[in-house]
C-alpha cells in the first residue's frame, strides 16, 4: 500500500506541475492542462460524442491484434520447425521486416478501403512481425534433447507440438504478444490518421486541426488506458501460463 | 536359438567435421541377453553415448547394424526407455505430469495413469512431491523423477547415460541401491553407460570395456557377484576386488596411455 502511494507520487507531482505551468510558463493552447483534459473527457463520455470512435478503434485493435498474433504464431511455429523452408524464406521475411510498416498505410487504404479493413491490416502486419519473430526464435531454441526424449517416449508429431514445442516456446510467444500491444495501437492510429470516417485517430486529428489540445490529450489518455488494460491482461496470462518458471513466482510486473 | 535382446554387429560410425570425417566408433560388436544388465565403460569422449543414440534410433550407424530382438533398429525406437545424463524433466510440467507423459503418448486411460504414477512415485520415494515443478526439486529428486518416468511404462530395454554422474557421492550410492531393486523387479534389459568402474562392477552382469576414440571393444568382463550387492560397502562384497581388478587391468592402458 505504502509502495503504491510512493509509486503514484512522481506522477501526481508531474500533473500538479503541468497544471501550474500551463498558462504561466507555456501557453495553454500548446499543452492544455490536466483539469481541462479531465473536463473534456467527462464531456466526451457524458454526451456520448466519443463512443462511435471508441467502438470502431476498439474493434480495429482487437481484430488487428488477433489476426497478427494468430498468423505470427502459426507461421513462426511452422518456419521454426522446418529449417529447410526457413533457410529459403528467412531472407525475404527479414527484408519485409525492414520496411517501415507505416509506409504501407496508403497502400492498404487502396486495397482494403477507408473502413476498418485497412486498419486491421496495418495493425495486423505490425503485430505479425513481432509475434512471428519471437515464436520463430523460441521454437528454434527448444532443446533438441527434450524433443528426442519425447519421441523415444512415443510422442506423435501432434503430441510433440502440444507437450514439448509449444510449452517450451511459450515464454517467447508471450513476450512477443506483450511487445506487440503498443504496436497494434500505432498501426490502428496511423491508419486512422491516413484516412478514415471514424475512430480515435480521426478524433485526435480533428481536435488538433480545430486547436483543441484538451481534445488531443483526451484521445491520448483513452489510448493509454487501452494499453494499460491490455498489458495487465497480458501479465496475468503470462503469470498463469508460465507459473512453472522459477522466476515467474518472484517477479510481478503488471505494467 | 533365441535372438539376443540387443546386438551390435560390426558397428562403425564417423561424424562429419569441417576437417573431414572423424571416426568415433570402430567395428564394435557385442550382444546382450534378455533381462541382463550391461555396463559400458570407456574413457570420456570415446563415443559411448553414440552407441546409446543408435539404440534409441536417433542415429544410424555409418556401417554395421544394431538389432533388437533380431530386428534392425530403424527410426526412433519407442520400445526403449532412456534415462539421460541430465534428468530432463519437462520444466513446464509437474512431477506427476512428467511421469504420466509417456503413458499419455501411449494412450493409457487416465484412471490407470494416475494409479501407476502414484505407485511409481511411492516406489522411488517421491510421494508428496507429485505437484512440485522440477525446479522445486533437488538434483537427486529430479533424477528419481526421471527414473520413475522411464520405469512407469515398463520398457523392455532401459538405456542409461551416466545417470548418476551429476549427483553427490552419498545420493549416488542411495540411487544405485534403489536402481538395483527397481530394475530387478521389472526384469528389463539394461544398458548403463558410465566411466566409473565401481558403479559398473556393482550394478552389471557384464562390463564392456571400450577403448579411446575411435571406440573399439577391448574386453567383455562377466561379473558373477551374488545379488543383491551392497553398493555402500563395495569392498565388503565377496569377489568385488577381483572383478574390479579384472576390469581395471583392461581399462588402465586406455586411461594411463
Amino acid at each position: 500500500m505504502k509502495k503504491a502511494i510512493l509509486a503514484l507520487l512522481p506522477g501526481l507531482v508531474l500533473l500538479a506541475f503541468w497544471e501550474w505551468a500551463s498558462g504561466r510558463l507555456i501557453r495553454e493552447i500548446y499543452v492544455s492542462k490536466p483539469s481541462a483534459i479531465a473536463v473534456r473527457l467527462y464531456e466526451l463520455f457524458a454526451t456520448g460524442e466519443i463512443l462511435p470512435h471508441l467502438v470502431v478503434t476498439l474493434q480495429e485493435l482487437v481484430l488487428g491484434y488477433l489476426v497478427g498474433v494468430l498468423s505470427g504464431v502459426v507461421v513462426g511455429y511452422w518456419l521454426g520447425r522446418s529449417p529447410r523452408v526457413a533457410a529459403v524464406v528467412e531472407p525475404y521475411v527479414m527484408a519485409f521486416y525492414g520496411i517501415p510498416k507505416i509506409a504501407l498505410a496508403p497502400l492498404f487504404i487502396i486495397w482494403f478501403g477507408i473502413g476498418i479493413g485497412s486498419k486491421i491490416a496495418l495493425a495486423g502486419i505490425m503485430v505479425f512481425f513481432l509475434t512471428f519473430y519471437n515464436v520463430y526464435t523460441g521454437v528454434r531454441n527448444v532443446d533438441r534433447e527434450y524433443a528426442n526424449l519425447a519421441l523415444i517416449m512415443g510422442a506423435k508429431e501432434r503430441q510433440l507440438t502440444r507437450h514439448v514445442y509449444l510449452p517450451a516456446a511459450a515464454p517467447f510467444v508471450l513476450l512477443g504478444m506483450r511487445m506487440a500491444i503498443p504496436y497494434s495501437v500505432i498501426g490502428v492510429i496511423v491508419g486512422e490518421f491516413a484516412s478514415s470516417t471514424r475512430g480515435l485517430g480521426l478524433f485526435i486529428n480533428q481536435a488538433s486541426s480545430t486547436y483543441d489540445p484538451a481534445g488531443v490529450f483526451a484521445g491520448i489518455v483513452i489510448l493509454l488506458a487501452f494499453i494499460l488494460v491490455a498489458n495487465i491482461g497480458a501479465a496475468r496470462l503470462e503469470r498463469r501460463l508460465l507459473r512453472w518458471r522459477p522466476q515467474a513466482a518472484a517477479q510481478s510486473n503488471d505494467i | 536359438m533365441v535372438a539376443p535382446e540387443i546386438a551390435f554387429e560390426n558397428v562403425s560410425h564417423s561424424f562429419a567435421t569441417p576437417a573431414g570425417p572423424m571416426p568415433v566408433i570402430d567395428d564394435v560388436s557385442f550382444e546382450m541377453a534378455r533381462g541382463t544388465f550391461t555396463a559400458v565403460i570407456g574413457p570420456s569422449g570415446c563415443g559411448k553415448s553414440t552407441l546409446l543414440q543408435m539404440l534409441a534410433g536417433l542415429l544410424k550407424p555409418s556401417k554395421g547394424r544394431v538389432r533388437q530382438s533380431g530386428r534392425e533398429i530403424a527410426g526412433v525406437n519407442s520400445t526403449i526407455g532412456f534415462i539421460p545424463q541430465q534428468s530432463l524433466l519437462f520444466p513446464w510440467y509437474t512431477l506427476s505430469q512428467n511421469v504420466a507423459l509417456p503413458m499419455v503418448f501411449k494412450n493409457v486411460p487416465a484412471a490407470e495413469r494416475e494409479e501407476r504414477v502414484r505407485r511409481i512415485l511411492a516406489d522411488v520415494g517421491l510421494d508428496g512431491f507429485a505437484d512440485h515443478y522440477p525446479h522445486q526439486l533437488s538434483g537427486g529428486m529430479q533424477k528419481r523423477g526421471s527414473i520413475a518416468r522411464t520405469l512407469v511404462y515398463r520398457p523392455d530395454v532401459i538405456l542409461m547415460d551416466e545417470p548418476f554422474g551429476a549427483l553427490d557421492a552419498q545420493t549416488r550410492m542411495v540411487m544405485q541401491d534403489d536402481l538395483q531393486g527397481l530394475v530387478a523387479r521389472q526384469g528389463a534389459t539394461v544398458v548403463l553407460i558410465t566411466h566409473d568402474i565401481t558403479e559398473a562392477v556393482l550394478l552389471a552382469d557384464e562390463v564392456v570395456v571400450l577403448s579411446r576414440r575411435p571406440a573399439r571393444v577391448i574386453a567383455r568382463v562377466p561379473i558373477a557377484l551374488a545379488r543383491p550387492r551392497n553398493v555402500f560397502e563395495p569392498f565388503a562384497v565377496p569377489g568385488f576386488d577381483d572383478a574390479y581388478g579384472q576390469v581395471w587391468q583392461r581399462f588402465r592402458a586406455e586411461v594411463l596411455a
